[in-house]
């Protein structure tokens, strides 16, 4: 057991260590997010008067796009696997005596820890954008953020670990992840979309990862009301969902990984 | 619970018992539309350099990945160090060291980075890995580049970073799929200096593909692979011994007189068209030579007389020269015909 949780810890810190070393990535990790949220946030307000809404729009919209970004980061951390597999790296890594159950829990636990270190970073800004900020929230966010990074790389490595060239993960990001990131609710609420949209919506676990953030990081800056407007599923179920997608989508890209090739 | 470990410790013995490491019977494998290997059979012996060689195409890389079980045969059975490779997969990895064809360090770790990854892999303590550190990459030359960044390593280089890390983890085979492709002659010599060093210090078994005839010269035994079969297996020394003791290659103004003249007058050794080369095989060339010159009444344009190389046995056996490699399989549309340009969906394959 020791030994499985050796080259678990070898395969993690690898993952971790090219993401640390890579400081262009690393940089616009951060970086992006946070002109997100400066630039299109501000732009978006004017057009919603304080009289419309009863919050401020930032409150909106700041979990959805650090619930974005993460899992942006944890899905384009996963497509080390492609790179591995293009530059021949990952022989080595499928020759060796380890389980390829133990690969894939190191690659998936690496990408969750790059989306947050990446989500530690912006959280960090929110006392800069009005919202009230503790010690707290921010470990309770971490926790969702946990919960979200691991889905979204556990999914990135079921749909990416067959791929063979680095070019075909441009059809799977705008086919599948591009429809995850705007039905989230990250944009818009969805508690006000027409029905067809809420209904594929219900399907998206990304949605309720997005509702998690927003109960956890606006629970001190609003009323339950008004969270209420702004969600579209309560905590416990968004945690029940997240929790139960990643015990699905673990055994599945375990599954898809041990019958793909080098 | 006891019957398993009865059974564990019978395989144990087995391992210190055994003469023949690697096991191959009537192995195939058989991709969607190409048979890549077509029941090859052979046994390579403790301790031995055992070389595959073949042209492009031949199944020798095939043959690699299915011993180290990174693929698995279509049938046959083959055991690896006494391990079954597709029951007891991990067991074979554990006792296999490997280097590919291409170079597949991790560019953004540096080179003892990249060592004590592949050592944690193979569940190396931490004292181990520093004792063996020490010795490889000194027998490799690389111990003062320990700390530098692979991408900043030349060709060469790498290879030798390679070479050191399948042998961390002190393994009974090393493979070896053309370790030398693409290296300057110089290297190549050199990575051999290695190779042939540390089978000598550690007593390993090296399974090696190539093709480059004269590396191939080196080893204990060659088995020729040719379009999924093995064609001859046999020491180097005897594989050239099967082609005659010389040979004499002759070109004269009219090559079909002169062919006719030997014929009649030495009808022991036999002649083959080689090109627009007269081949004949002899027993004791030097002395044949002079002899061959008066028997013959065409002018001589070029004569040569030479000890057969793997080349000769090469083309002896497979009727062309190595290099040639398979033929091209024909494509449906030529190239830049419009039909080619809807093709560009299949290219995932």
């Amino acid at each position: 057991m020791s030994k499985q949780l050796k080259t678990l810890y070898i395969i993690w810190y690898r993952e971790v260590l090219i993401y640390l070393r890579n400081s262009v990535k690393f940089f616009t990790s951060i970086f992006l997010p946070i002109i997100i949220l400066i630039f299109f946030g501000t732009g978006l307000k004017t057009m919603f008067p304080i009289s419309i809404l009863n919050y401020d729009f930032v409150q909106f919209f700041f979990p959805g796009i650090l619930g974005l970004s993460i899992s942006i980061m944890a899905v384009s951390s996963t497509i080390s696997i492609v790179w591995d597999r293009e530059f021949g790296f990952l022989k080595e890594i499928l020759v060796s005596p380890i389980s390829r159950s133990t690969i894939i829990l190191g690659k998936i636990l690496g990408a969750t820890t790059t989306a947050l270190i990446q989500g530690a970073l912006i959280l960090l800004i929110i006392p800069y954008l009005g919202l009230d900020f503790s010690k707290f929230l921010f470990i309770k966010a971490m926790l969702i953020i946990f919960l979200i990074s691991y889905g979204m790389a556990s999914l990135g490595i079921f749909l990416v670990s067959r791929l063979k060239k680095i070019e075909n993960f441009s059809i799977i990001s705008q086919l599948i992840f591009a429809p995850m990131a705007f039905l989230s609710g990250a944009f818009f609420p969805l508690s006000n979309a027409p029905e067809w949209m809420a209904r594929i919506a219900f399907y998206n676990p990304l949605n309720y990862g997005i509702d998690a953030l927003r109960w956890v990081i606006l629970a001190d800056s609003l009323p339950k009301e008004e969270i209420l407007l702004i969600t579209s599923h309560s905590l416990s179920l968004s945690i029940f969902i997240l929790l139960g997608f990643n015990i699905i989508i673990t055994f599945l890209s375990t599954r898809v990984f041990n019958k793909s090739v080098y | 619970m006891s019957s398993l470990k009865a059974k564990e410790e019978q395989i144990e013995n087995n391992q210190n018992n055994i003469s023949e490491v690697i096991q191959v019977e009537n192995l195939k494998k058989r991709y969607k539309h190409v048979k890549a290997l077509n029941g090859v059979s052979f046994t390579v012996k403790k301790g031995e350099v055992f070389g595959l060689l073949g042209p492009n195409g031949a199944g020798k890389t095939t043959a690699i990945n299915i011993l180290c079980t990174l693929s698995q045969p279509s049938s046959g059975v083959t055991y690896v160090n006494g391990y079954h490779i597709v029951h007891q997969s991990s067991a074979v990895r554990n006792s296999i060291g490997l280097v590919f064809q291409e170079t597949i360090l991790d560019n953004h770790l540096t080179a003892e980075e990249n060592l004590y990854l592949h050592a944690m892999l193979y569940g190396i303590t931490r004292k181990e890995y520093l004792e063996r550190r020490r010795e490889l990459l000194k027998l490799c030359e690389l111990w003062d580049r320990r700390k530098a960044r692979v991408e900043t390593f030349s060709g060469g280089m790498k290879r030798r970073l390679e070479l050191v890390r399948s042998l961390i983890h002190w393994p009974q085979i090393l493979f070896l799929d053309e370790p030398t492709i693409g290296l300057d002659p110089q290297t190549r010599r050199k990575i051999w200096d290695y190779i042939f060093n540390l089978r000598k210090k550690k007593n390993i078994t090296i399974f090696l593909t190539t093709q480059y005839l004269s590396e191939a010269e080196n080893c204990d035994r060659i088995a020729i692979l040719d379009q999924g079969e093995i064609v001859a297996l046999d020491t180097p020394e005897n594989l050239k011994k099967t082609i005659g003791e010389d040979i004499i290659f002759l070109r004269t103004e009219n090559n079909q007189i002169a062919e006719k003249e030997i014929q009649t007058k030495f009808p022991n050794h036999s002649i083959k068209w080689i090109g627009k080369e007269l081949r004949v095989k002899v027993e004791n060339g030097d002395k044949f030579l002079p002899v061959l010159v008066k028997a013959i009444s065409p002018r001589i344009v070029s004569m040569e007389l030479r000890r057969p190389t793997l080349e000769d046995v090469f083309l002896e056996i497979t009727g062309r020269k190595i290099r040639d490699g398979n033929k091209e399989a024909e494509e449906e549309s030529g190239p830049f015909s419009l039909y080619s340009l809807f093709s560009f969906f299949k290219n995932n394959e």
